[in-house]
């Protein structure tokens, strides 16, 4: 992908934590507050990911839905785009980008084979939708499409301080930094760093003093690493199934009324 | 970000995101023409300012916006350099269907139509060399090189491989300025990349041996394969291996750099369709004695751009360095350059309508393959480093004629029109029992999951009828690509290539 992240849109487009989590005035309106906002962009998240197992795709791919899914909502409300419709879109315009293109078709007929266990109908969606909803969300993000990741820094930084045995654990932790908006927020490599951090700890391995010579700011290194644990604290989630779906219905029942 | 506080209507800025509409701009001619979409030159209403639009049209696409376009717009979006493209912004007009007030109906937006919107650019560099009696200068050239070469060595710095490096890709304003466009077949690459790229790429007469011997894993080498047959040509006044089919393109690069073994190109017997296109005998290098009026340093660095193993061939860095652009005479300053006639008298129908006429008439001719006609060398220039020629000056008993838009894909491409290109685009026939017989081989491109077509092929014929330079006719091998829905005639041993860009263009102009 591009050289640099540093001249990159992304690194342009990086928010303030205050930003990112605000409910968007129009579902504030309907009610919805700061917490079930959250609640909803954890559970699309486990909804893009279940839906990228399905049509196999790589991790970055996912990833890239994700941030796309977010960075979506920092700009768009959610009674405005439809996040069962936004989400499995995200997921195809990232392969598109990604180059491993997954065909409107195929995502359609997956998304109906998950409804008919879920036996939700309000996932359900035709090609038109999606490709409509593409539309929408390539202006929404304004036409940025280039994503950077930790998956990358994260490699390159374990091999650095020789702790490649802690790449698994590491690897899952940057994972699960996609049900939080830190992609939005930090610098891909602080989120890698954050998650050796932790991994380090979690593991017993001592990298202070790697830590010391890389001459980051460390404050920024432990605040993400806090943000992640305090994450893992609170919504103790199901790492298969993601938030249950009684308590994410409701919420977007209230939202998505025709008022 | 410049969002209104909440309940607050940010009325009078411009949005910090989402896009414009197109009647922000007035179009006022079109400058290119694919049957994928068109080019416009417009003005942008508020600033006067002119402007290129380039459509992407969207009704018949089956899925949603082209992947030729979103590979154009994340690699633009990344690029800022003075001798790339400027990609301005992204505009979107709605679709056809409207309600009783002549609204959009909201969501009908995937039916309208997107466009970029690049910096205005005169000429391209094909469309240049063309104007009849047109001759460039020596400074002329080693000053267009030197900003080409400048160009590509930031997009390869940058991991970025244009893959369709050629005159009509490349565009010049009346500055001087000449910018790399067309990046739809543009890809990104890093040296740890395992390969696995599409070798259906660059316009033939500017392919290089190893993808045509069947390379998948290749890198910026490429590109400079192109620069070397556009360096050439430059000087040559002609194109240097116009081949009408794959076979045949080797064949004359082989005519000309020799066949290649082991020993100048280690490993290319390995290669996968080095055994297809063996030729019967060895073949001596001859680029000297074919080029030998070229000057000693233009016919050194054109040795070593025309490389045959990639390896050793040069980068764009290193030319930059080349002994020849530090020799007298030196490359000129863009701004010293004549400033040619603008290409488009937009006001000028009737100048069309003729144009129009011309072609019809040469339809009704059914004149065949006239020969490639060729441009006049260029000017030797004796001591005078900058040549100030302009318009209706004489030019060595050869004045530029500034009539006409220079523009390549400006002109009439009828069989009776002043056409060097090989007609008949469909080149895909089978030519090759060997590759037919692998199938899928052309699909190990970058879709390899989902059992598609190959990634898009970049034209049969060298260079499609309505090439432009800001990609109008890129974006159409979209059709015959990923979705498979090709153009008709494909060849039955070959067939993932039918649908190319020459093909289906020639269809607009016969």
């Amino acid at each position: 992908m591009a050289a640099n992240f540093w001249a990159s849109s992304h690194c342009k487009q990086l928010l303030d934590p205050e930003d990112v989590d605000q409910v968007p005035a129009a579902d504030r309106e309907r009610g919805m507050t700061l917490e079930e906002f959250r609640l909803v962009k954890i559970h699309m998240s486990f909804h893009i990911w279940r839906l990228a197992q399905q049509v196999k795709v790589r991790q970055r791919v996912i990833a890239t839905a994700v941030t796309y899914f977010r960075r979506v909502y920092t700009r768009k409300s959610m009674s405005e785009y439809d996040p069962r419709l936004v989400a499995p879109t995200c997921l195809y315009l990232a392969s598109k980008v990604e180059e491993s293109t997954v065909q409107a078709r195929l995502l359609v007929f997956y998304i109906k084979k998950m409804c008919g266990a879920g036996s939700d109908d309000k996932y359900r969606f035709e090609i038109k939708d999606i490709l409509e909803m593409e539309m929408k969300l390539l202006e929404a993000l304004d036409y940025y499409l280039v994503v950077f990741h930790p998956y990358r820094p994260l490699l390159q930084l374990l091999q650095d301080a020789g702790i490649t045995d802690l790449t698994q654990c590491a690897w899952g932790l940057v994972n699960d930094t996609y049900k939080m908006d830190l992609i939005l927020i930090y610098p891909p490599y602080m989120i890698a760093l954050a998650c050796i951090y932790i991994a380090s700890v979690l593991k017993d391995k001592d990298t202070t003093s790697w830590f010391e010579e890389l001459r980051v700011d460390m404050n920024t290194v432990k605040n993400i690493s806090m943000e992640i644990l305090d994450f893992y604290d609170t919504y103790k989630i199901d790492p298969q199934r993601g938030p249950p779906e009684d308590k994410i219905s409701p919420v977007l029942n209230k939202l998505l009324a025709k008022s | 970000m410049a969002v209104a506080a909440p309940g607050q209507l940010n009325l009078d800025e411009a949005p910090s995101w989402g896009s414009r509409s197109v009647d922000c701009f007035e179009k006022l001619e079109q400058i290119g023409e694919g049957t994928y979409g068109q080019v416009y030159m417009a003005k942008e209403t508020g600033t006067n300012e002119i402007v290129a639009l380039k459509k992407i049209r969207m009704d018949n696409e089956r899925e949603g916006f082209p992947i030729t376009a979103i590979r154009e717009i994340k690699i633009l979006k990344k690029l800022h350099h003075q001798n790339v493209i400027k990609l301005k912004e992204i505009v979107t007009s709605p679709g056809p269907e409207r309600d009783e007030q002549g609204k959009p109906i909201d969501g009908n937006k995937y039916k309208g139509s997107i466009y970029m919107v690049f910096e205005y650019m005169d000429h391209d560099l094909t469309g240049l060399a063309d104007r009849p009696g047109m001759r460039f200068t020596v400074p002329q050239i080693k000053c267009y090189m030197r900003q080409l070469l400048t160009g590509l060595h930031y997009c390869h710095v940058n991991q970025v491989l244009h893959r369709d490096i050629k005159g009509s890709n490349l565009l010049i304003d009346n500055e001087g300025n000449l910018k790399l466009a067309d990046f739809g077949l543009a890809r990104s690459f890093s040296s740890d990349h395992n390969g696995h790229l599409t070798n259906r790429v660059i316009t033939l007469w500017y392919r290089p041996p190893e993808l045509l011997l069947g390379s998948t894993k290749y890198g910026p080498a490429v590109d400079m394969w192109s620069v070397g047959c556009i360096f050439a040509e430059l000087l040559n006044g002609k194109p240097i291996l116009p081949g009408k089919n794959e076979p045949e393109q080797l064949t004359k690069i082989f005519e000309l750099c020799g066949t290649p073994d082991d020993v100048i190109w280690p490993g290319v017997t390995k290669m996968p369709w080095y055994n297809n296109f063996k030729p019967p005998r060895p073949l001596k290098r001859r680029v000297k004695e074919f080029f030998k009026h070229f000057d000693r340093h233009a016919l050194d660095l054109l040795e070593k751009m025309l490389t045959l193993d990639p390896s050793q061939r040069i980068s764009a860095k290193d030319a930059l360095d080349a002994e020849y652009f530090w020799t007298d005479p030196l490359p000129c300053d863009p701004k010293s350059l004549p400033k040619y006639e603008a290409s488009h008298e937009f006001q000028t129908k009737k100048k069309r309508q003729q144009q129009r006429q011309a072609e019809e008439a040469a339809k009704r001719q059914k004149l065949n393959h006239p020969p490639p006609h060729s441009r006049l060398p260029p000017i030797q220039q004796s001591g005078q480093a900058h040549p100030q020629i302009r318009p209706g000056q004489g030019m060595h008993n050869a004045p530029p004629v500034a009539a006409g838009p220079s523009h390549h894909y400006a002109k009439p491409r009828g069989p009776g029109g002043p056409n060097r290109y090989p007609q008949g685009g469909n080149q895909g026939g089978g030519y090759n029992p060997n590759r037919g017989g692998q199938g899928g081989g052309y699909g190990s491109g970058p879709y390899p999951q989902q059992g598609r077509g190959p990634p898009p092929y970049p034209g049969g014929g060298p260079r499609g009828a309505g090439g432009s330079g800001y990609g109008a006719g890129g974006t159409n091998y979209q059709q015959g690509g990923p979705y498979g829905s090709s153009g008709p005639g494909r060849g039955p041993n070959y067939p993932p290539q039918g649908g190319s860009r020459n093909q289906q263009q020639y269809g607009n102009w016969q």
